[in-house]
């Protein structure tokens, strides 16, 4: 029997769970709540059971968990007659096994809502459940705390301007040697330009983005924040608008007409899908930089040399610029002008499998195996590709690949889009 | 009409209007939840998105999981395609002599083969670890009533004197309806829509690609 602390504690955490789950779930949830039947048809569809075949690894084991809760909580058949609707564990079980399950068993790829008859959205059940696990304090510690990390740095962006300024000088060297132009820059933080680029924590998504719209004499300037948001991946919305927020706020106050973002899977799904719901209308384009390079090509404001990148290459879908993006032309067209010998994964776009670490997975240590083996299904379509480059245009998959590279002997290089279009630059 | 046919008729009845409560409160409770449209300006189209979601995203050639599960993905085509046919079938009932003989016999026939295909439901799921072990007494007892409800339409299109029993059936099946898994009837149509008008508006949902 449970001591009277403890069931204090319990019942409050239950009290939260139920609050925040019923203020995440909106009409689309609900009906992905509703609808499944537990047919079986969307099982081969995720990565995780490709890769280890158990019932726990399937799209529909992990809705349904979520779906115990939602039926403990909200459904009168499910409250009234908890056996007839399949309610085995008591709410405070289901809570920490949902934890686990949100986090660590479904990186969000939404793949299994197109192998779904009826089209059920288990990616939006399980982003609402990591709702309920941050609120409840089960999220994993390393996402909280990079989100709060990104909070910080707005409080403190004095303390940073100046260092991050000295940083981009040596990368404006870079990109000058590369281009034989003294002229070439990378303006931090400047008005009167046309667009804001949003970069990640890393040189690989400066230099060769300012390398490219240098090239195409582009009137841009570089943010002092990165695109990731980390408390997208906690679906804690509160925090995500907030880091969102920053580049918003950057923007306006520069006055620019677009933001780009760099080569970010959720980085640019947040900031061109989920901002506008956060923000309402905003003053300003938001794009890719897939979706400008590939504009650049097309108007023939940077010329690419296939014949520079002569390794087999292929490229990979991020999940969210594909899926749920919508991006599937932009890079290939460029990859294609860029590259001699580009070959397709099978399958793709739509239907393209996860490369195993998306929605923060690849963020936290401790799930490095479980991430080797959800990649095993990509590191196949990889092998039998016969790819020695592959280019993706997410740095979460960008560094999976790497690690399932080494892990499963690949012996490929991953690289972005910009990069390849670097190499190729003529 | 008989004693027996007024009052199984009348229980048919009652089951309508349970269903229609019920669809009612399933609707208004679902419309009482937040609605978050996508506000983005959009990269697709919505509405071809949801012209897709009813289409070429429901087609078992474009479809992965339908092409790895076609024997599941078959059957569920025409059981549910049979259940639809059910409706305007069980409201013609009442004038079921004046229909004419060739399609009786088509209708018993087909709504006998979903009968049929309803039991292989229940040796699919028991049949499936995965599925055994997620199966809720919902799922069984639901699967058994559309089974027995296919099986009394097809015993009446064959031969008026089941239709008594098929009526009870039918106000049994109507009144469980909005309140068991059988609700999924309704939500697959606001499933289909929503992903094709999200996906859709996010340039997704290809008719064909580069």
């Amino acid at each position: 029997m449970s001591s009277p602390a403890v069931e204090v504690k319990d019942k409050d955490e239950l009290t939260t769970a139920r609050e925040i789950f019923s203020n995440m779930v909106d009409r689309r949830v609900m009906t992905a709540l509703e609808t499944c039947v537990r047919c079986g048809i969307c099982t081969e569809s995720c990565h995780y059971y490709q890769s280890n075949s158990k019932v726990e690894h399937t799209p529909y084991y992990r809705a349904e968990m979520v779906r115990r809760l939602y039926r403990h909580f909200f459904d009168p058949i499910g409250r009234a007659f908890p056996k007839w609707v399949g309610i085995k564990e008591t709410t405070g079980d289901l809570l920490s096994k949902l934890s686990d399950i949100a986090f660590a068993t479904c990186t969000l790829c939404h793949r299994c809502t197109f192998a779904c008859p009826f089209g059920v959205e288990t990616a939006e059940i399980m982003r609402v459940m990591r709702g309920v696990a941050t609120a409840t304090g089960h999220a994993p510690e390393m996402l909280g705390e990079l989100a709060n990390a990104a909070i910080t740095k707005e409080e403190n962006i004095d303390m940073f301007r100046d260092i991050y300024r000295e940083q981009v000088k040596d990368l404006e060297k870079e990109a000058q040697d590369k281009l034989g132009d003294s002229k070439a820059r990378i303006p931090v933080e400047e008005k009167g330009h046309r667009i804001l680029y949003v970069p990640l924590a890393g040189a690989h998504t400066i230099t060769p983005q300012a390398i490219l719209l240098n090239a195409a004499k582009e009137s841009w300037t570089l943010g002092m924040f990165e695109s990731s948001n980390y408390a997208v991946f906690l679906s804690d919305p509160v925090r995500a608008k907030r880091i969102t927020g920053r580049v918003i706020k950057e923007a306006e106050r520069l006055g620019v007409e677009e933001i780009i973002a760099t080569e970010c899977g959720h980085g640019y799904t947040t900031l061109r899908w989920e901002a506008e719901k956060w923000f309402g209308k905003l003053p300003f384009r938001v794009r890719s930089i897939l979706e400008v390079l590939d504009d650049y090509v097309k108007e023939g404001r940077i010329h690419l040399d296939p014949s520079k990148n002569l390794l087999p290459t292929t490229y990979h879908d991020s999940c969210n610029l594909g899926r749920k993006g919508g991006i599937f032309n932009e890079p290939r067209r460029v990859i294609k002008a860029a590259a001699k010998d580009y070959r397709e994964l099978i399958p793709n776009r739509l239907e393209s499998y996860c490369c195993g670490a998306g929605s923060g997975l690849v963020a936290e240590p401790d799930w490095m195996n479980i991430r080797m083996e959800a990649g095993k299904k990509k590191a196949e379509q990889v092998k039998s590709s016969g790819a020695r480059l592959v280019i993706t245009s997410c740095d979460n998959c960008r560094l999976q690949i790497a690690d399932l590279s080494e892990h499963y002997g690949l012996n490929v290089e991953v690289s972005s889009v910009s990069e390849l279009a670097v190499k190729a630059l003529k | 009409m008989t004693v027996l046919q007024t009052v199984t008729a009348g229980i048919a009845l009652v089951g309508a209007a349970i269903f229609l409560a019920g669809v009612i409160y399933n609707i208004t409770s679902g419309q009482l939840r937040r609605y978050q449209a996508e506000k983005a300006p959009i990269k697709g189209s919505p509405a071809q998105g949801v012209l897709w979601a009813f289409s070429l995203g429901l087609a078992p050639w474009a479809k992965e999981s339908a092409r790895i599960h076609w024997v599941a993905y078959l059957r569920g085509v025409i059981v549910h395609l049979g259940i639809f046919i059910t409706a305007p079938y069980l409201i013609a009932t009442p004038w079921l002599e004046l229909m004419p003989e060739p399609l009786r016999i088509f209708l018993a026939a087909y709504f006998g083969i979903c009968a049929l295909l309803g039991l292989v439901g229940f040796s699919m799921r028991r049949a499936d670890p995965g599925l055994r072990l997620l199966s809720t007494p919902d799922d069984y007892f639901s699967l058994g009533l559309v089974t027995v409800f296919l099986a009394l339409a097809s015993a009446s299109a064959a031969s008026t004197q089941f239709l008594p029993a098929f009526w009870v059936l039918s106000g049994i099946t109507l009144a469980y309806a909005p309140f068991g898994k059988i609700k999924h009837f309704m939500y697959f149509f606001y499933e289909r829509v929503f992903v094709g008008l999200v996906f859709g508006r996010r340039g997704t949902l290809e008719w064909k690609h580069e």
